[in-house]
């Protein structure tokens, strides 16, 4: 009964601001060479603030969850970086450094299988697939695993990296679990049913139950309805996992791509 | 209702609910569980609580607008109250009683995005192609990604836009992209897996049998298989129709019937060999895809019982074919203005006028581009025994190009207009061929939506103004229709929940479903409680 909440905060945030429309026309962007050299100057000048994923650090805001909320255009973020805003000073980059910048920013917001990740990730699948996280009880690959939590197959094609860690990490950071709820229903003709609340409105309940088959339930129909305030994935990874059992889980899923030539399975 | 609902999650709750191939080989009832409802492709229910009489008192139940969908072309399936629609590169599973999102699927890396008419149920699974060319399946309960597949390269011109067919384990998929140069194929897929059966390609390679029928622009043929076919299992045969040849408006380059284009082929499910074909439209100059569902059916033809195949053609005629023997049988005209052929031959060609190819300045042919019909579903009521489809009276100018031939470059070799046109839907007898009745529409001859038609006499299909339209089976009398606000560019269904029935259809951007009317009853909402962690 444990869910990978946060990342479907994703899902309609992408859909409906959609990065790309605010792609700039610069040819760093995408260019693997501009954002290993913007890598470099990330890691040696913003990553102290921002944290090394561009997950946000004490001093410097979130750049990737940002840029799915409210995304800024490329060229907004050169003039931030050029610039500087609020307690950001200004830099003193060219053109072409800065650009790169720019372009390892604008990579850190797309999928995670796009982007080289640290990590191994033949070590995170024996992780996904081990007891000690025991991701796959909830969660399936590829037609292998649970059917409670969201299917992961595609998690590393469709994720930044970001928002993969937080969710791992930090899963009821944010409260957006209606839609994956832990649920007991109690109906009038007596039989109770227990299960993942996918969906449900006063009128009508999708129910997943452990054996991943879906009921379909009108409210008429139920007697009584408990659910749980909180995502019922596990919220203790950042201590049952270690550093490197975290990063190597990161780039097992990291290369969950449908459209990979081959995903690690 | 409490037991009924009980019922039916008792059934749903079973890990044993599986579709079969007998389930989709017994045809629709509550469910409607492959693109056109059977494998004999009838588009036919045997629901009737929705007579001709009470048709009337239909109301919309639900509405489910597809995010950012524009011109949906998807006819839904059915299964145990769960409807699955395609939009390109998607898939959404609805509730069927409240409309209801329960999962979507999406693959917006895919590296085309053309039209997707369907999914397919198999077993536990739904599959559906995306444009690339990937055969996809998902978990039906939750949308899981199961397996995706690649079959084929859009590199070369091939993409996917039909719905699956499944039969016996093996999923049936087709090829697109004939007018801009590629070489058509149906290929039998392993449903567990995905991976290949057999692949048996529409257009022959050089020197093959056939190939004699081409010049030099074999290769890229075209012959694509870009709409669904049927199916009969007593003959485990497969019937699948073929697109035009590629150029498609430059014959001269072509010389030659160019076979297997515009035609009927008739494969074995098993093997993928083809057991006979017939060419509709030789050397089609006037992109007329054979695209129409082949419709088999048992019936009395010409003081004989047989099993024929019946065939609403683009070019303007309706076609009967023995379907064991792929014998013509008869062809009558489906439209009032025919200007390219004189009528079909004893031995099912056509008796071509003069000069009826594509030129430089322009040609005026009838009927146009979109044909007399397309790939709009048809449907077969045994009730009434009548075929009903949609046509379209409309001519046009047809224009050749000089140019020379460039594959995969969106060049057709010419162009072509249309002007004007009136659709009908209308009612055929396939004992004769003979026109029963029809049901003129008014509007700008737009119209692409299929029919559905059902044991309680009536018929449901779009009109050409945008109205989900009613109407008697068995006189064509307008008895309900109701305005979608927009074109209707899919086939109706009709399903059964809880026994209550509905019938579905996609517009360009949202799926509706209707059904009939019930005074609402008031929800007691039940206890619910948050726990606290």
């Amino acid at each position: 009964m444990r869910v990978f909440a946060v990342a479907l905060l994703a899902v309609p945030l992408l859909a409906q601001h959609g990065r790309y429309l605010s792609d700039s026309n610069n040819p760093a962007i995408g260019s693997p060479q501009a954002i290993a050299a913007g890598t470099k100057l990330f890691m040696g000048s913003c990553a102290g603030c921002h944290g090394p994923d561009g997950g946000g650090g004490a001093r410097g805001p979130n750049l990737v969850r940002r840029s799915l909320w409210h995304p800024l255009s490329d060229d907004a973020i050169f003039q931030v970086i050029r610039k500087g805003v609020a307690d950001m000073p200004p830099t003193k980059l060219t053109d072409e450094q800065t650009w790169s910048l720019v372009a390892f920013i604008h990579a850190l917001t797309g999928p995670a299988s796009t982007n080289p990740f640290p990590g191994e990730p033949a070590a995170g699948k024996a992780i996904f697939w081990g007891d000690k996280a025991g991701c796959s009880n909830c969660h399936a690959i590829r037609g292998q695993g649970g059917s409670m939590g969201p299917d992961l197959s595609n998690v590393g094609g469709s994720r930044p990296l970001a928002v993969i860690r937080e969710s791992i990490a930090e899963p009821a950071k944010d409260l957006y679990y209606l839609g994956n709820e832990a649920a007991t229903v109690e109906l009038k003709n007596g039989q109770t049913l227990q299960g993942v609340a996918k969906n449900r409105s006063n009128y009508s309940l999708q129910l997943v139950d452990s054996q991943g088959t879906l009921h379909l339930i009108q409210m008429r129909d139920v007697k009584k309805l408990t659910v749980s305030d909180t995502t019922p994935m596990p919220t203790d990874y950042a201590k049952r996992l270690s550093r490197t059992e975290l990063r190597d889980l990161l780039a097992y899923l990291a290369t969950q791509d449908i459209r990979a030539k081959e995903p690690v399975q | 209702m409490i037991r009924c609902t009980l019922l039916c999650l008792l059934v749903a709750g079973g890990a044993l609910a599986q579709v079969r191939h007998e389930d989709i080989a017994k045809g629709a009832g509550q469910d409607w569980l492959t693109y056109a409802g059977t494998y004999s492709g009838w588009r036919y229910s045997p629901l009737q609580q929705i007579t001709a009489a009470n048709a009337r008192n239909v109301v919309p139940k639900w509405v489910y607008h597809v995010p950012g969908a524009r011109g949906l072309q998807s006819s839904p399936i059915v299964y145990q109250g769960v409807l699955y629609i395609t939009a390109p590169n998607s898939v959404y599973a609805i509730d069927g009683r409240s409309g209801r999102l329960v999962w979507r699927y999406a693959d917006p890396r895919a590296k085309a995005a053309g039209p997707n008419r369907g999914a397919a149920i198999w077993a536990d699974k739904i599959y559906f192609t995306t444009t690339d060319n990937y055969l996809v399946a998902l978990n039906r309960h939750t949308g899981a990604l199961i397996f995706n597949k690649k079959y084929a390269d859009v590199a070369v011109g091939t993409t996917s836009t039909s719905a699956p067919v499944i039969a016996k384990g093996k999923v049936i998929v087709g090829s697109s992209g004939g007018d801009s140069g590629m070489r058509g194929f149906l290929m039998a897929l392993s449903a567990d897996t995905g991976e290949e059966l057999w692949k048996t390609y529409t257009i022959p390679a050089k020197g093959e049998k056939g190939s004699e029928t081409w010049g030099n622009l074999i290769e890229w043929g075209g012959g694509a298989t870009w709409l669904s076919g049927t199916y009969d299992p007593a003959l485990n045969t497969l019937y699948w129709t073929t697109g035009n040849p590629w150029p498609d408006y430059n014959g001269s380059v072509r010389p030659g019937d160019n076979l297997y284009t515009c035609s009927l082929l008739a494969l074995d499910l098993d093997t993928g060999k083809m057991k006979w074909h017939f060419q509709f439209t030789p050397h089609d100059t006037h992109d007329w895809d054979a695209q129409s569902w082949p419709v088999l059916i048992d019936t009395e033809i010409q003081g004989k019982s047989r099993k024929i195949v019946l065939h609403a053609n683009r070019n303007g005629f309706f076609y009967a074919l023995d379907r064991v023997t792929g014998e013509f049988l008869r062809a009558t005209p489906l439209i009032n203005k025919i200007t390219w052929a004189k009528g079909i031959d004893a031995k099912g060609r056509p008796i071509e006028l003069p000069n009826i190819e594509a030129t430089a300045e322009g040609n005026w042919i009838c009927p146009s581009v979109k044909g007399a019909t397309n790939w709009m579903g048809q449907s077969y009521n045994p009730g009434t025994g009548l075929l009903y489809v949609l046509t379209l009276e409309q001519c046009g100018m047809y224009f050749r190009s000089s140019q020379e031939p460039q594959p995969m470059k969106n060049f057709s070799g010419g162009g072509a207009t249309e002007e004007g046109g009136q659709v009908f839907l209308r009612a055929l007898d396939p004992k004769t061929g003979k026109r029963v009745w029809e049901y003129p529409m008014t509007g700008l001859g737009r119209a692409w939506t299929g029919t559905v038609s059902t044991a309680g006499g009536v018929i449901f299909s779009g009109d050409d103004d945008g109205n989900l339209v009613a109407l008697d089976a068995k006189n064509g009398k307008h008895v309900w229709h109701f305005n979608v606000g927009e074109m209707l560019t899919a086939s109706p269904i009709t399903y059964s929940i809880d026994g209550k029935q509905y019938v579905a259809i996609a517009s360009a951007s949202a799926v509706f479903s209707f059904g009939l009317f019930e005074p609402a009853v008031p929800i007691e909402l039940p206890v619910v409680e948050i726990k606290k962690k």
